[in-house]
C-alpha cells in the first residue's frame, strides 16, 4: 500500500522519460531473449508451428562435429587476432604518443578502418588474398617467391581474415591504448631516468603495469568481437575451405536462416553465450591485478 | 499526464485507421478490390511487371493491382518466409522457387489453385502434362502456376574457342577437358594464368552448386533429380562422374581457385559461362563491339547417350491463402501467364515461358526469328528438370556442397567417397527433420 501511494505522489515525469528506454528493452532485448529461450525446446521452422521437442536439441548439440569445428575455428582465430592486435595495437600508440610530425593524422588514419563499412573492407582484402589475380600475390610472384593459397588452403584461411581483422580494429585499441599512455603520469619516467632506467625497463617496469586496466579492456572487447565474427567469413569465404572458416556465429546463422532450425539455432546461440562468459571470467580472473 | 494520453490515443486511432481494408469505396459508391503483387526484384521483371500492371489496371476497374517487388534480402525465399511468419504477404507473387513451396504448402499459407472450375484446362492448354505434375504436391493439389523456365547451358566466346583452335563445341567429358586445357593459359607470361576455361564460385553456399554439380548431374544422368518417391538416389555413378570431372577440371587449372568481382567472362577472361537465357540481355548490353558469343548444351559423360537435360532454375507463381480476393488473384494470375504476357516476358526479360510448342508457335516466331540466340534456350526447356519441393533441400545441398569442395575443388577425397558421405549426411538430416 505504501509503495503505491509513494508511486501516486511521485512526480510521474521520470517514469515518462524513462517510458522509451524500457519500451526499447522490452521489444528489442526482453522479448527476443526470453522467446529465443522458449525456442529452446522447440523444433520451429518459422513457417509451421512450434512442436515441442524437450532436450533434444541439446542431444543434437553435442553430437554435431561441425558446431564444434566451428567454435575450434573461433579460438583458432582469437589465438591469432587477439596477441597480433595487442602487439600492433601498442606499438602504434607508444609510436603516435610521442611528438612526431603529423601525429594527428596518422591518428585518424589508423581509425579510419574502424568506421568503414566491415562488407567493404571484406571485398577489398578479398581482392587482395586472390590467389590468381590477387595484389599481394603478384607481389611475391614478381619477387621470385611462390604463390599463397591466403583463403584458399584451410592452414592459411583464418589466419588471413585474423591479420584483416586486425587491420580493421587496430584503430579502436590504439586509441584505447593511448588514453591509457596519457594517463601515466610523467614523474614515473623522469624517476626512472634519475635512476639510469634503460627504455625496455622503463617499458616493462612502467609502461605495461601501468597498462593493466587498458589491457583487460582490450582483451575483452577484442575476445567478445573475436567471438562475433561473422561478417569476414560470411563475405570472404562463406566458411570454407573445407569449413576452416566456419565460425560460430556463421554456423548459427545459417542453422536460423539458410536452414531453418530456429531451435536448434537459438541452443546454439545460448551455448555459445555460456563459453563467452566462461572466457571473459577466466581472462579477468588472470590478467586484471590489483 | 492528460494531454499525454489524449494525443497517444489519437496517434494509435490514426495508426489503425490508416491500416484499414483493401477495399476501396469511390465517389460513385463502386467496390474497387486492390491486390498486391510481388514480382523479382530484377530490372527487367519490374519493367515487365510494371507493364502488365499498368495494362491490367487499365481493362479492369473493379480489380486494381499494386505492384511492390520483392524486398531485398539474400533470397526470395526468406523474404517469403518472414512475410508468411508476419502474415505479411502479397495476395499473389511470381518468384516461387518450387523447391521452397513443401514449406509454405504445409504452412497453410498459399491457395490451393485446383480449386478453381478451370485451372486444369487452362494450365493444360500453355504446360506440358508431364511437367506440370512435376509440379504437383505430395497432398495431391496444385499450388503454383508454372511461369518460366531458364535452363542453364554453357554461353562460351566464340573468338578465344577459335584462337585456341577449338572449332567444335564440346558434347562430352573429354572434349570439354580438351577444349579447356587448350584455351587456359598465361598470356602475359608473369607466372600467373591470366585466361581460364571457366569459372565457378568457390563458397560452399548450397544454391552455388544448382549452377555447377546440379546441372551436371542431371545432364549426366539423364534427367534424375536428388530425390524419387521421397528417397535419395543421387549416390550413383551420375554424381560421381560429375565430381570426377571438376575434381579434373580444377587440378588442372582450368577453373581458378579465386572469388572474382565483376563479370570476367565479358571481360574475355573466361571462356564460358555456365548460365541462362537471362544473360543474353546482360551480354548485349554490357559486351564490346568485336564480343562474340554462343551457346552449347551442357557436356555429357563420354559413354551417355540420349537426350541432353538440364537444370531449368524454374519461377512460378502462387497465391498466398492471405488473400481476401482468391478468385480475382486467380483471374490476375491467367494473364499474367496469357500468350501475350509470354511473349513479353521474352522480349523484356529474355526468359523462356513455359509453354508447349513455343519455339514454333507463329505468336513467337518473329521474336525468335530477331533474337537467334535465345532459340536454343527455348529448344533446351522442354529438356529441364526443377528441384525436388522437399523442405530438407537446402540443407541436403549444403551437404552436397561440403563435399563437393573437399572432393572437387581441393581434391581431398575420392569422388566415389565424397558421394557416399554426401548421401550418408542426407540421410542423417531427413531422419533428424522428420523425426517426431
Amino acid at each position: 500500500m505504501e509503495i503505491i501511494t509513494k508511486f501516486r505522489d511521485s512526480d510521474k515525469t521520470g517514469y515518462v522519460m524513462s517510458l522509451p528506454y524500457i519500451l526499447y528493452f522490452l521489444l528489442f532485448v526482453g522479448f527476443p531473449l526470453f522467446f529465443s529461450f522458449i525456442l529452446i525446446f522447440h523444433k520451429w521452422n518459422i513457417v509451421t508451428p512450434m512442436e515441442w521437442i524437450g532436450l533434444r536439441n541439446f542431444v543434437r548439440l553435442f553430437s554435431d562435429i561441425q558446431f564444434f569445428q566451428s567454435i575450434k575455428n573461433t579460438l583458432i582465430f582469437l589465438v591469432v587476432h587477439i596477441p597480433l592486435q595487442i602487439v600492433i595495437a601498442l606499438m602504434l600508440a607508444l609510436v603516435l604518443n610521442e611528438k612526431i610530425k603529423f601525429r594527428g593524422f596518422f591518428r585518424a588514419i589508423y581509425f579510419l578502418p574502424v568506421i568503414v563499412s566491415g562488407v567493404v573492407i571484406t571485398i577489398l582484402w578479398q581482392q587482395l588474398y586472390a590467389y590468381e589475380t590477387g595484389l599481394l600475390n603478384l607481389l611475391l610472384v614478381k619477387m621470385g617467391f611462390s604463390k599463397i593459397p591466403w583463403i584458399n588452403d584451410p592452414k592459411y584461411a583464418m589466419t588471413s581474415i585474423a591479420i584483416m581483422a586486425t587491420w580493421k580494429n587496430v584503430g579502436l585499441y590504439v586509441v584505447l591504448f593511448l588514453v591509457g599512455l596519457q594517463g601515466i603520469p610523467g614523474y614515473l619516467y623522469e624517476a626512472a631516468d634519475i635512476d639510469g632506467a634503460k627504455p625496455y625497463q622503463k617499458f616493462y617496469f612502467i609502461t605495461l603495469p601501468s597498462l593493466n586496466n587498458t589491457m583487460l579492456l582490450v582483451i575483452i572487447l577484442s575476445t567478445i568481437g573475436g567471438f562475433s565474427l561473422f561478417i569476414e567469413p560470411f563475405v570472404m569465404t562463406g566458411g570454407g575451405p573445407m569449413n576452416s572458416t566456419l565460425s560460430a556465429m556463421l554456423y548459427i546463422y545459417n542453422q536460423a536462416f539458410f536452414f531453418g532450425h530456429m531451435g536448434y539455432s537459438a541452443t546454439l546461440g545460448f551455448f555459445f553465450a555460456f563459453i563467452i562468459l566462461i572466457v571473459i571470467l577466466l581472462q579477468k580472473k588472470f590478467i586484471e591485478q590489483k | 499526464m492528460r494531454y499525454i494520453s489524449v494525443v497517444s490515443f489519437f496517434i494509435v486511432f490514426w495508426i489503425f485507421a490508416c491500416n484499414g481494408s483493401k477495399e476501396k469505396i469511390y465517389a460513385d459508391n463502386e467496390k474497387v478490390i486492390k491486390l498486391t503483387y510481388w514480382c523479382a526484384s530484377n530490372p527487367q521483371e519490374i519493367k515487365l511487371a510494371k507493364e502488365l500492371v499498368g495494362k491490367w489496371n487499365s481493362t479492369h476497374d473493379d480489380v486494381k493491382i499494386e505492384l511492390q517487388p520483392i524486398p531485398a534480402s539474400q533470397s526470395s525465399e526468406e523474404v517469403l518466409l518472414a512475410a508468411i511468419a508476419g502474415k505479411t504477404t502479397p495476395d499473389i507473387c511470381s518468384n516461387m522457387w518450387p523447391g521452397a513451396m513443401d514449406d509454405f504448402v504445409l504452412s497453410g499459407g498459399l491457395v490451393r489453385l485446383d480449386q478453381f472450375p478451370d485451372f486444369v484446362d487452362y494450365i493444360t492448354e500453355r504446360v506440358p502434362k508431364d511437367l506440370l505434375e512435376s509440379f504437383r504436391s505430395p497432398d495431391g493439389h496444385f499450388y503454383q502456376i508454372p511461369w518460366k523456365t531458364n535452363p542453364l547451358m554453357i554461353m562460351y566466346n566464340v573468338k578465344m574457342f577459335r584462337e585456341a583452335g577449338v572449332d567444335q563445341t564440346p558434347k562430352t567429358y573429354s572434349e570439354f577437358l580438351e577444349a579447356a586445357k587448350k584455351i587456359t593459359k598465361d598470356i602475359d607470361g608473369d607466372g600467373m594464368i591470366d585466361q581460364w576455361f571457366g569459372y565457378r564460385s568457390l563458397k560452399p553456399i548450397w544454391w552455388q552448386r544448382l549452377f555447377d554439380y546440379y546441372t551436371f548431374y542431371i545432364a549426366a544422368s539423364g534427367g534424375k533429380t536428388l530425390f524419387k518417391d521421397s528417397e535419395i538416389i543421387f549416390d550413383n555413378e551420375a554424381s560421381v562422374k560429375v565430381f570426377k570431372l571438376f575434381q579434373d577440371i580444377y587440378a588442372n587449372g582450368y577453373f581458378p581457385i579465386t572469388e572474382f568481382q565483376g563479370d570476367n567472362f565479358i571481360a574475355e577472361r573466361l571462356a564460358t559461362n555456365i548460365t541462362g537465357p537471362w544473360n543474353i540481355a546482360y551480354v548485349e548490353k554490357f559486351k564490346s563491339s568485336d564480343f562474340e558469343y554462343d551457346i552449347f548444351p551442357i557436356p555429357v559423360p563420354d559413354d551417355y547417350s540420349g537426350p541432353v537435360y538440364t537444370y531449368g532454375d524454374h519461377k512460378n507463381i502462387a497465391i498466398f491463402s492471405t488473400t481476401k480476393y482468391p478468385k480475382e488473384a486467380w483471374a490476375f494470375a491467367k494473364f499474367l501467364v496469357s500468350p501475350e504476357s509470354d511473349l513479353r516476358l521474352l522480349e523484356i526479360c529474355s526468359q523462356i515461358p513455359i509453354r508447349k510448342n513455343l519455339s514454333t508457335d507463329s505468336l513467337y516466331t518473329e521474336y525468335f526469328t530477331s533474337h537467334p540466340k535465345i532459340v536454343k534456350f527455348a529448344q533446351q526447356a522442354p529438356l529441364t528438370r526443377g528441384v525436388d519441393g522437399v523442405s530438407d533441400l537446402k540443407e541436403i545441398f549444403d551437404g552436397i556442397s561440403q563435399e563437393y569442395e573437399v572432393c572437387a575443388i581441393y581434391g581431398k577425397r575420392s569422388a566415389e567417397e565424397a558421394v557416399r558421405k554426401a548421401a550418408k549426411r542426407a540421410k542423417v538430416i531427413i531422419d533428424w527433420n522428420r523425426s517426431r
